[in-house]
């Protein structure tokens, strides 16, 4: 389904790539699991033929169902797990001709849990130091001065230098993690969930920070989240993301305010805003959870999906393609009808 | 852990809607933890009230001591751990004064706890099945089949299909929204009387978080279960909490139904809290965050924790216990300004910028 993308027209997509960084083309990785004495081992499609791509300078935000791959395909794009098909090219060259620790030097991770991603032995300058070491950019003096550095830019007190991260709070680890990923100066960096573990006046300073340092840096990062709010604060671009595949992308504020896959509807639906008054939302989409290993045919939204028509039982979404961006539904691909008008709500 | 008894009859903030015995009863929980610079003092004094089949939202800055009193209540504190309260009632008994023996009875059984890190809890090196299957068996006297088909059956509950492909895998195969809700299905293997559940939805989509949140209701609706739910979304807090806790550096700054806290906060950090959720037509805009940092709890401290960062901070707030207000019974608030004296958010100076501040 991803891979038949129909583009309005070739010009537009020879002017967008120039400014290309990333471009994932239909990445997928899957797992095998099982496989011991009583049961045979099956295939899980965690990331099924994915395209996205970010441009430079900007935020590309990934949002989506809890197992819906975007782990798996932020380790793919920092290399650290090989797609099973598909390619990468950064900057226009395809990532497999590049070496694992060039590539690591220009994309470099913030993951999600403060606590168990820092060596719990190393020292807050061990730890920002250690990426220097690695890649041998400067040395003594220098490379002291360069992690004193980069400490007072995300705003850690040099009183740290010496602390281990059993002595730091969550911000402040977070912030080691931020300083350990900038030091080498990377262009791109993938930030899986870095503040679902803060508190939100903590999640405030964090996110103010990697605004401030996107702008002096002109970073480009590739956001996994799914707090929707803080999606809508940082992000540029928005892909969703539903049992391995992108259903629906583009412009943040498009996405969000046209919401035209069902998926995205449900999600943006879910947000518990902090209104007293209101209850738990009351999901359209059935108690029904989606199963990885027997993905659903046709649409894989088909069951849980209030707007289902026969056709999406029985053929995959085409990819709808217009300015506002990327939608993978029946809704849209003409066999449903309403072509391209977004559906009521 | 060494435990003190004290007898104490400070006023406390009620908690509590009146009729019958709470379910549990904590009075005067303070909790002092030896590191190697002196004393820290992670929990003053801290009561509340938790009746059945009752929502209790603990809510506070990270390092408030919300695990912490979570992990008192379990009896699960660190060795260097001192704790004195009044009494820790569960079900009419003493938690205090409990053996060991008698503890390891209640916890996972009728004391259940959802652990804010599902990575420590969960055991790397065996499967998830091995893991859900030993605490039925260590309560119920069963079989491993019929473990297994609870397992199974509570795997479905919280939304994880092909439950016997996923009882065979390793914590370290998993989504990290699959690890937290393995530990939630642990959790539930033995039906708890209080589940105190310590940030159950950080790793969950929100679609997700509102099934699992559904279904913590439906089984306090049907056990008659109660909840103590902390956590740092707010947005939960106002959908699930009946009553609400609000902590700082260790105390109790404010407490009330959520109707109340979301419509009336009193307390400046309250206040401070609501103005930092990032709400639609933020972009671009900078986030509203408390300026300064938390004090260090280490040591002897006077005064309102919170004065460092409070815009109305003033002379009184220096000195002595900051006394607990209370406007009506269950509703409270740890601050020298009289109720109501609401100065808009808006003219308050947004956010230090984090940037800038530089963190001690
Ligand atoms: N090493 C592995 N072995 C087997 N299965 C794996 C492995 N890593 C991931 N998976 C599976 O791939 C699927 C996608 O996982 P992934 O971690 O990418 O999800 P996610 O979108 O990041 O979810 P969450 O929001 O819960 O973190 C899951 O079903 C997961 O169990
Ligand atoms: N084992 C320990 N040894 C020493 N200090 C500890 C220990 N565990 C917790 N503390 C300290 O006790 C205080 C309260 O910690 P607690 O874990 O209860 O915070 P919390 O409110 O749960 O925060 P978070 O939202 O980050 O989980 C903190 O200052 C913390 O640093
Ligand atoms: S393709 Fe059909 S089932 Fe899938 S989201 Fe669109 S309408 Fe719903
Ligand atoms: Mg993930
Ligand atoms: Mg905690």
């Amino acid at each position: 389904m991803n891979q038949i993308i129909e583009l309005p027209g070739r010009a537009e997509r020879a002017a967008t790539d120039a400014s290309v960084l990333l471009d994932c083309r239909n990445l997928s990785r899957t797992f095998i699991v099982g496989g011991s004495l009583f049961s045979k081992a099956k295939e899980l499609r965690a990331v099924d033929r994915v395209n996205v791509s970010v441009r430079r300078g900007e935020v590309l935000a990934i949002v989506g169902e809890s197992g819906s791959g975007k782990t798996t395909l932020g380790r793919m794009m920092l290399g650290i797990l090989p797609p099973t098909s598909g390619e990468m090219l950064l900057d226009g060259k395809p990532v497999s001709g590049i070496d694992r620790k060039t590539l690591a030097r220009r994309i470099q991770p913030i993951f999600q849990d403060p606590y168990s991603s820092l060596n719990p032995r190393k020292t807050v300058a061990q730890i920002i130091g250690l990426p220097l070491a690695v890649h041998g950019i400067e040395a003594g003096a220098a490379r002291d001065r360069r992690v004193e550095e980069i400490m007072e830019r995300v705003g850690l007190s040099r009183r740290l230098i010496h602390s281990y991260p059993n002595q730091l709070s969550g911000g402040q680890r977070q912030r080691v993690a931020i300083a350990r990923a900038l030091v080498v100066q990377p262009e791109i960096v993938v930030c899986d969930e870095p503040t679902s573990a803060l508190d939100v006046s903590v999640q405030a300073q964090i996110l103010n920070l990697l605004v401030d340092l996107r702008n002096e840096f002109n970073l480009t990062y590739i956001f996994i989240s799914h707090d929707l709010g803080v999606v809508e604060y940082i992000a540029d671009q928005l892909a969703v993301m539903y049992m391995g595949q992108v259903v629906e992308a583009g412009p943040r504020h498009e996405v969000l305010e046209q919401r035209r896959h069902p998926y995205t509807q449900a999600l943006l639906g879910s947000v518990l805003t902090p209104d007293p008054s209101l209850g738990l939302p009351d999901l359209q989409i059935g108690r029904g959870f989606p199963d990885i290993m027997h993905p659903p045919s046709g649409c894989h939204f088909h069951p849980r999906c209030p707007s289902a028509m026969p056709v999406c039982s029985a053929v995959e979404p085409p990819a709808f393609r217009d300015s506002a961006g990327l939608v993978h539904c029946h809704l849209f691909s003409g066999e449903g009808s309403s072509a391209t008008r977004p559906i009521a709500q | 852990m060494t435990i003190t008894q004290v007898r104490d009859t400070s006023v406390q903030p009620n908690g509590g809607s009146g009729h019958g015995a709470p379910l549990l009863d904590v009075r005067g929980l303070t909790v002092d933890i030896a590191v190697p610079a002196g004393t820290l003092h992670a929990v003053s004094d801290v009561s509340f009230a938790v009746n059945p089949g009752e929502t209790f939202c603990i809510v506070g800055e990270s390092g408030c001591g919300k695990t912490i009193t979570s992990l008192a209540v379990m009896r699960l504190l660190p060795k260097t751990a001192r704790i004195a309260a009044q009494r820790i009632l569960f079900e009419g008994r003493d938690l205090l004064g409990l053996s060991d023996k008698e503890i390891l009875g209640l916890r996972g059984n009728r004391l259940g706890m959802i652990f804010q890190d599902p990575m420590t809890s969960l055991n790397p090196v065996f499967t998830i099945g091995n893991q859900l299957e030993e605490v039925y068996l260590r309560h119920r006297n069963s079989g491993r089949r019929e473990a297994r088909e609870r397992a199974e059956f509570l795997l479905e509950k919280v939304g994880i299909q092909s439950p016997a492909m996923r009882l065979g895998q390793y914590p370290h195969q998993l989504s990290g929204g699959l690890r937290q809700r393995m530990m939630i299905a642990m959790t539930l293997m033995c039906e708890p009387a209080l589940l105190i559940a310590d940030e159950p939805t950080t790793a969950l989509d929100v679609t997700v978080q509102a099934q699992i949140l559904q279904l913590l209701k439906n089984l306090q609706r049907e056990f008659r279960t109660a909840l103590i739910l902390i956590t740092h979304d707010l947005g939960i807090v106002a959908r699930m909490a009946d009553r609400v806790a609000i902590m700082y550096a260790g105390r109790v700054v404010e407490t009330g139904t959520s109707a109340e806290i979301f419509a009336a906060p009193q307390h400046p950090y309250t206040r401070g809290l609501l103005a930092c959720i990032p709400v639609p037509g933020s972009q671009g805009k900078r986030l509203g965050s408390i300026p300064g940092i938390v004090p260090s709890l280490i040591g002897e401290n006077e005064g309102c924790m919170f004065r460092n960062r409070c815009p109305y901070a003033g002379e009184s707030c220096r000195h002595g216990e900051i006394a607990l207000r209370e406007l009506s019974p269950g509703r409270g608030y740890r601050c020298i300004l009289e109720p109501g004296h609401a100065i808009s958010e808006a003219t308050r100076e947004p956010a230090t910028t984090a940037s800038q501040a530089t963190v001690q």
